[in-house]
C-alpha cells in the first residue's frame, strides 16, 4: 500500500534543507546548522528503523545490527548495499560506500581544487567543506537507527575521495 | 475475547494502554500488564535452550492468571506489546497474526513526524486501527 515519490523530490528536499539551515536559519554558525540537521536525521533514522526491522528476528549482537545497516537498511534507503565494512573489533566500524547516492550529483569545481595546492591551508579543500554539510543528515540517520536498536554511538563521515564516502561509527561503551 | 492491549517502551514506560471491556477494573488490567513486564525481562535474559528460538519476536504465553492469559511480543527496538485475553482456547496463529497487524499499526503511528519518541501515542487513527484489529480477532 506504499505510495511512490520521484527521487528528484528527495534530492531537492535534501539540497534545500542544507541550503536553508546553512544560509538562512543558522547563517555564519555552521556547527549549529550541522547539529540541527544531524538531529533531524536522528529522528528519521529512529522512525525508519522501526519500519525496517519489523519483519526480522531480534539481533544478537552489535555486529548483527551493523550488518543489518550495511545490507537491508542501506538497500531500502539507497538502493544498494555498503561496499566495504571494516572493524577494529573494539567498537569502531567503518562503512564504505563507493558511490554514495546522495552525493552522486555533486560536482567539484576544478578551479577551486587548484587553489588548495597552497600548503598553508590545513588540507581541507573548500569543496570538501561544502560537501560535508550534506553528510550530516545520513550520519544522523545511522545514529538514529543504532540508538533505537539499543547501541548508543557517534557517527562521522569521511569524504577524502569522492564519490566514495566512508561513515565511521564509534560505539559508546 | 481480548480485554486489554498495551505498548510498553524500552525503558518500561507505557506508550499505549487500551482496555476493551467495562466489566473489569482497568487498574487490575494495568497491574497485570505491569507484572508481565517482569516475565518478559526474565524470558529475554535467560533464553530457554529447548523450544523457543532465541531471537524470535513473538514470546508466546507469558503467564496464565485465574481469569486471563497474557501474551507478549518484543520488537527489535525493545518495544513490548502485551495482549490480555479471557479466551480459554487460544490459537497460536490467531495471536501471531494479531501481533503482526498490531506491529504494522504501531510502526505507522510512530512514523508520524509529530509523535515524540518515548511519549504516549495520541493518534486517533492508531486507536481506531487497534479497535478494528481487536474486533476482527479470531473471526477468520
Amino acid at each position: 500500500m506504499g505510495r511512490e515519490v520521484a527521487e528528484s523530490c528527495v534530492d531537492t528536499m535534501l539540497m534545500e534543507m542544507v541550503a536553508m539551515y546553512s544560509a538562512r536559519f543558522y547563517a555564519n554558525k555552521p556547527e549549529l546548522a550541522a547539529r540541527r540537521i544531524e538531529a533531524i536525521g536522528y529522528q528519521v533514522g529512529h522512525q525508519l528503523s522501526e519500519r525496517y526491522t519489523m519483519e526480522r528476528p531480534r539481533f544478537s549482537d552489535h555486529l548483527e545490527a551493523i550488518k543489518f545497516i550495511c545490507k537491508d537498511f542501506w538497500s531500502e534507503v539507497f538502493k544498494k548495499q555498503i561496499d566495504n565494512l571494516k572493524t577494529n573489533h573494539r567498537g569502531t566500524f567503518v562503512l564504505q560506500d563507493n558511490k554514495f547516492r546522495w552525493l552522486s550529483r555533486v560536482s567539484i569545481d576544478p578551479s577551486s581544487e587548484k587553489e588548495t595546492e597552497d600548503p598553508s591551508t590545513p588540507g581541507e579543500s573548500k569543496a570538501a567543506q561544502a560537501v560535508s554539510m550534506y553528510l550530516y543528515f545520513p550520519c544522523g540517520i545511522i545514529r538514529g537507527v543504532l540508538s533505537n536498536l539499543g547501541i548508543p554511538c557517534a557517527v562521522s563521515a569521511d569524504i577524502s575521495s569522492l564519490p566514495t564516502c566512508s561513515f565511521v561509527i564509534r560505539v559508546k561503551a | 475475547m481480548i480485554v486489554c492491549v498495551a505498548v510498553v517502551g524500552h525503558q518500561n514506560n507505557p506508550l499505549y494502554i487500551q482496555s476493551f471491556t467495562d466489566a473489569d477494573d482497568a487498574l487490575k488490567l494495568h497491574h497485570i500488564v505491569h507484572c508481565s513486564l517482569d516475565v518478559i525481562e526474565e524470558r529475554v535474559n535467560n533464553p530457554k535452550r529447548s523450544g523457543t528460538t532465541l531471537n524470535e519476536a513473538f514470546l508466546g504465553l507469558l503467564y496464565p492468571t485465574v481469569n486471563y492469559k497474557v501474551y507478549g511480543y518484543l520488537t527489535n527496538t525493545k518495544v513490548k506489546f502485551i495482549l490480555v485475553t479471557t479466551d480459554l482456547d487460544v490459537r497460536d496463529t490467531d495471536v501471531r497474526s494479531f501481533f503482526r497487524k498490531f506491529h504494522a499499526a504501531y510502526v505507522d503511528a510512530v512514523s508520524n513526524p509529530f509523535h515524540v519518541p518515548g511519549k504516549k501515542i495520541t493518534s486517533r487513527t492508531f486507536a481506531q486501527t487497534v479497535s478494528n484489529i481487536v474486533g476482527s480477532y479470531g473471526l477468520n
